[in-house]
């Protein structure tokens, strides 16, 4: 009787440790070896896959080629970083670049070009060195390949693509992607440059918040005294200096993808990289307007590195007095008008 | 325009060089995510 009972418990106890067993492998085959939801497991429930998709997760099956990130079935922040770019920037560009042209031509047309009111004296003096137009033509060039073809990038497909055809839209997005990676190094080199040469110049001070309050001399005809750079030249300096590190930065970690960082850090480097970028372009809009058309005189100063004394006393009116104190009073007499600095 | 065109000679010529340094260290795609059992 005892031996049937023993015999009865051991029958038992098998019995509950099969069960047991019966009921846990399944669970486990339900997960991947890194705790993810295996999907392919035959006992998957599909609440188990809405639990695995919440707050950024993500569901991954498996892969035998090199690439495991392929492995990944679906990751939800995908769609919205795909929502994004298809949607958000594409408003965010629209509005930026859009706007700014619409404040320009507005502008202008009640404003009207800043005049030299002076008129022009006949005497130069040095602006820009050679260097210095170097660099900067170099970036701005730069620059403006990249604008272009970063924004075929966003604007390209719908606006450009319906146009031209499918064939040449691929075309040319191959060789504006090109350009846009290669350039990319003179431009991060210009930033580089610019950063340097001009920093010293550059940083704020009294002067610049009493040039603010007269409006630059931009609104009005007012002409409030600066040094070699104004408010709005520092403005434009600083936005070229950390917009262009925070672009060099985001780009190359596009460019090098998944070398310093996952799928959600390049989606992240991708969102900062596009807003930057379109800001950025909406800014230099700007600088190239009162550089060219919106200011009499300005260009000269980059285009041929001299500007008239008249221009300078108007504009930079310390900068001309530190400079007549550096060289003498005479020195801008010694340069004939069509006479460039180089 | 001498420094412009100078600049825009210096850019190209530093594009063409990052071009070469990077085809020399990213291989294409189908190469880099492929296994050595495919045939390219």
């Amino acid at each position: 009787m005892a031996r049937c009972l023993a015999r009865a418990r051991f029958i038992i106890g098998a019995w509950v440790i099969l069960l047991a067993l019966a009921i846990a492998l399944p669970a486990s085959a339900q997960r991947n070896p890194d705790g993810s939801v295996n999907p392919t497991a035959s006992a998957v429930k599909e609440q188990q896959l809405l639990n695995a998709l919440q707050s950024g997760g993500s569901i991954s099956g498996r892969v035998s080629i090199p690439d495991q990130k392929s492995a990944n079935l679906i990751h939800p922040a995908g769609r919205d970083w795909r929502q994004f770019h298809e949607v958000t920037l594409r408003w965010i560009g629209a509005i930026a670049v859009l706007g700014m042209l619409i404040i320009l031509v507005a502008f202008y047309l009640v404003r009207g070009q800043v005049k030299l009111e002076s008129g022009y004296s006949g005497r130069r003096i040095v602006r820009f060195n050679a260097f210095e137009r170097f660099v900067h033509w170099m970036t701005a060039t730069c620059f403006i390949i990249l604008a272009l073809s970063g924004l075929n990038i966003t604007f390209g497909k719908p606006l450009l693509m319906p146009l031209i055809g499918e064939g040449a839209f691929a075309a040319w997005s191959q060789w504006a992607k090109y350009a846009h990676n290669y350039l990319s190094f003179p431009f991060a080199i210009g930033v580089f440059c610019i950063l340097l040469m001009w920093i010293a110049g550059n940083i704020p001070n009294k002067v610049d918040v009493e040039w603010l309050k007269r409006g630059g001399g931009i609104v009005g005809h007012d002409h409030p005294p600066a040094y070699r750079f104004n408010a709005g030249q520092k403005m434009i300096y600083w936005i070229v200096v950390i917009g262009g590190t925070a672009v060099a930065v985001s780009g190359y970690l596009l460019m090098f993808p998944f070398y310093a960082t996952g799928i959600e850090g390049m989606q992240l480097a991708q969102t900062v990289h596009a807003i930057i970028a379109v800001l950025f372009v909406a800014a230099m809009l700007g600088h190239i307007y009162i550089g060219t058309i919106g200011m009499e005189g300005a260009f000269e100063a980059m285009g041929e590195g001299t500007v008239d004394v008249n221009w300078a006393k108007e504009h930079h009116a310390l900068w001309l007095e530190q400079e007549m104190a550096r060289t003498g009073p005479n020195e801008s007499q010694r340069q004939p008008m069509a006479t460039p600095a180089e | 325009m001498k420094t412009f065109l100078l600049a825009c000679v210096a850019a190209i010529v530093i594009a063409t060089a990052a071009g070469f340094a990077l085809n020399a260290v990213q291989k294409p795609a189908e190469q880099a995510y492929s296994t050595t059992g495919v045939r390219l």
